[in-house]
C-alpha cells in the first residue's frame, strides 16, 4: 500500500462514527414496522410485440398500394424524342391555267378577257345543256 | 459470502434479525461515509436509518452480481442527496466550517486530517470515489456502479483525486520538516 492510501485509511479511522444505542433502537423499530416488498413480476410478453410482423406486413402492403395508385393516375410521360411528323400531302388541283401574255394595251386585253369569259360561259352552258 | 446470501434470502422472507446481521458490518462504515456527505451528525444518522429501511424494503431488487455493500452505498448516496437537497444549509458552504460534522468527529491531531483536505480540494463525487476506493476497498467497477458513472470516468477522477491529495500530503510533510527546522508554521 502506498503512502497516500495508508494515510487515507489512517485518517478515515480517526473519524469517530459509532452507532448510538438510540439510533440502533430507532433502526430496529423502523425495520419491524415494514416488510420487504414482493419482487415485481416480469410483465408478460406483450401481444403487440409478438405480432410485430403482422403490422409490418400491413404497412408494406399499404405502401405498395399507395405507390401503385399514384403511378396509375399519373399521365404518361412525354417522350423525349420528337414524334415523327407525317409529310403534309397537299391535294393537287390542275387549274388548267395559262399565264396571261399581255401583248396589247390594257383596254384591249380587258376586252379580249371578257370575250374569252363569254366564250367559256357559252361552252359551259352547252356542256351542261342549258 | 454464502452466509451473506443466506442472510439475504432470509431477509427477503421478512426476517428482521437476518437483515440486522447482514448489515451489522456495514452500519458504522455507512455512518462514517454519510458524515462526509451530510450537513450534520443528525442528518447522517437519519440517512443511515433511511438507507437501511430502503434496503430492507427493496431487498428483492438486490442483484447478487453486485457486492451487497455496493448496492447499500448506492442507496446511501441517493438518501444523502435527498437529505442534502432538502436541507436549508448549503453543503458547499460547510466546507471548513467549524460546524462541519466531519471536523467535529475527527480526533484532535497535530496535522490536518487528509479527508478534511479532500473535502476542501475535491468535488463531492471525486471525494466519494476516493472514499470508496481507499476506505472501503471497492473496485473501480463497484465505484462506477455506486456513483452511476463509467469506469473510465472513475479511473480518471481517482487519478485526479490522488494527484490533488498527493500534492497536499507532500506539502504537509514539507511543512512539518520546515517546522522542525525553523519552528515556524507552514502557510
Amino acid at each position: 500500500m502506498d503512502k497516500l492510501a495508508e494515510r487515507l485509511r489512517e485518517d478515515a479511522d480517526k473519524i469517530d462514527a459509532t452507532i448510538s444505542v438510540e439510533l440502533d433502537e430507532r433502526i430496529q423499530a423502523s425495520l419491524r414496522g415494514i416488510s420487504p416488498e414482493p419482487a415485481r413480476r416480469a410483465a408478460p410478453p406483450s401481444r403487440t410485440f409478438s405480432m410485430w410482423w403482422a403490422s409490418g406486413i400491413t404497412g408494406v402492403a399499404a405502401a405498395v398500394a399507395v405507390f401503385a395508385v399514384i403511378n396509375m393516375q399519373q399521365p404518361e410521360p412525354e417522350s423525349m424524342t420528337e414524334p415523327a411528323v407525317p409529310p403534309l400531302a397537299l391535294p393537287f388541283v390542275d387549274w388548267n391555267a395559262r399565264t396571261a401574255v399581255l401583248t396589247g394595251p390594257l383596254q384591249q386585253e380587258y376586252e379580249d378577257l371578257q370575250a374569252d369569259l363569254k366564250k367559256a360561259e357559252q361552252v359551259l352552258k352547252d356542256d351542261i345543256g342549258l | 459470502m454464502s452466509s451473506e446470501l443466506q442472510l439475504i434470502e432470509a431477509a427477503k422472507k421478512g426476517s428482521v434479525a437476518a437483515f440486522t446481521d447482514l448489515v451489522s458490518a456495514h452500519r458504522e462504515r455507512l455512518l462514517r461515509f454519510l458524515l462526509t456527505r451530510c450537513s450534520s451528525y443528525a442528518d447522517a444518522e437519519d440517512a443511515v436509518q433511511d438507507t437501511l429501511m430502503s434496503a430492507y424494503r427493496y431487498i428483492h431488487s438486490y442483484n447478487s452480481r453486485w457486492r451487497f455493500s455496493t448496492w447499500l452505498y448506492r442507496i446511501a448516496l441517493r438518501n444523502a442527496a435527498k437529505i442534502g437537497s432538502s436541507a436549508t444549509v448549503d453543503l458547499q458552504e460547510l466546507r471548513g466550517d467549524e460546524n462541519d460534522p466531519l471536523s467535529e468527529c475527527i480526533a484532535a491531531s497535530d496535522r490536518e486530517n487528509l479527508w478534511l483536505s479532500a473535502r476542501r480540494l475535491l468535488t463531492d463525487e471525486v471525494y466519494a470515489a476516493m472514499w470508496l476506493r481507499y476506505v472501503d476497498d471497492m473496485s473501480v467497477n463497484d465505484i462506477s456502479a455506486v456513483l452511476e458513472r463509467s469506469a473510465s470516468w472513475t479511473k480518471v477522477n481517482l487519478l485526479r483525486g490522488r494527484r490533488a491529495l498527493g500534492t497536499e500530503l507532500n506539502r504537509g510533510s514539507c511543512a512539518n520538516k520546515s517546522d522542525d527546522h525553523t519552528g515556524e508554521a507552514y502557510g
